[in-house]
């Protein structure tokens, strides 16, 4: 089964773009009220989630582009452990319970993509190519 | 930025064992209603649903341990596709309205795994060493 292993770079660019565009979706849903509005969001948004919005809507296309991969995927992976221990954590220890399995798996998908990098099909690697 | 390559392999088992812990939950909620009963699921469980939560504590261990990793990783893509499918994409095209994210987020995760394997710190990896 080894051989799978030869198309492991570009599944990893998949997994990053569908990560991505879900990712743009958070923050557009806070932004823009698309396709929803957030339930229970208050009507003006407060700082810190406004900063949640663009950092998902701007990192998130940033990142389904494959574009400084690493140090943006980093930035992500942080904001959503913070998001995990604000919002999540204090309601309850069980992430089933506290509803931030999300934020986890995004935050370890992120913070894998600091080290494993953007894949094989990706804006950073067609640039590599070209210098 | 290169050098963060060498870690990869370990932060995918990171990114396979929490992912897997987090799932374990969900068949937990489902067969066991722990820690909480998984929130509108009937009593008995359907036969769809209680195979779901099988796969979920089975596979799920299995994933963490690392234990035939690819095999297991297809398997759960397979099952977490399928509930996209049947329980969420009906509802709604979008994954910020019809709650499916989670879903796409371990399908796409599990599928990455069967290329990329079960990473540095697995049973698989232990076992291939050892022969």
């Amino acid at each position: 089964m080894e051989s799978l292993n030869a198309w492991a770079p570009r599944v990893l660019s998949l997994l990053r773009i569908v990560v991505a565009l879900l990712f743009i979706e958070n923050g557009t849903v806070k932004l823009f009220h698309f396709p929803v509005g957030e339930p229970g969001a208050p009507a003006a948004l407060p700082t810190i989630e406004l900063i949640a919005g663009w950092l998902e809507f701007g990192g998130g296309t940033l990142l389904a582009l494959g574009v400084w991969t690493r140090p943006v995927a980093f930035i992500l992976s942080g904001e959503m452990a913070v998001a995990y221990f604000m919002d999540h954590f204090p309601q309850s220890f069980w992430p089933i319970v506290n509803q931030g399995d999300n934020a986890i798996l995004y935050c370890w998908v992120f913070f894998f993509l600091v080290f494993a990098g953007p894949g094989a099909w990706s804006l950073d690697a067609v640039l590599r190519r070209k210098v | 930025m290169e050098s963060l390559k060498a870690w990869a392999p370990r932060v995918l088992s990171l990114l396979r064992i929490v992912a897997a812990l987090l799932l374990i939950e969900h068949g937990t909620m489902k067969l066991l209603h722990f820690p909480i009963p998984q929130p509108g699921a009937p009593d008995p469980l359907p036969m769809l649903l209680f195979v779901a939560a099988c796969l979920e504590i089975g596979g799920g261990v299995l994933l963490a341990l690392g234990l035939f990793t690819r095999p297991v990783a297809f398997i759960l893509a397979g099952e977490m596709a399928v509930a996209y499918f049947t329980a969420h994409l009906p509802h709604s095209p979008w994954p910020g309205v019809n709650q499916g994210g989670e879903a796409i987020l371990y399908c796409w995760i599990f599928f990455y795994l069967v290329f990329a394997g079960g990473g540095a710190w697995s049973l698989d990896a232990a076992m291939a060493k050892r022969r």
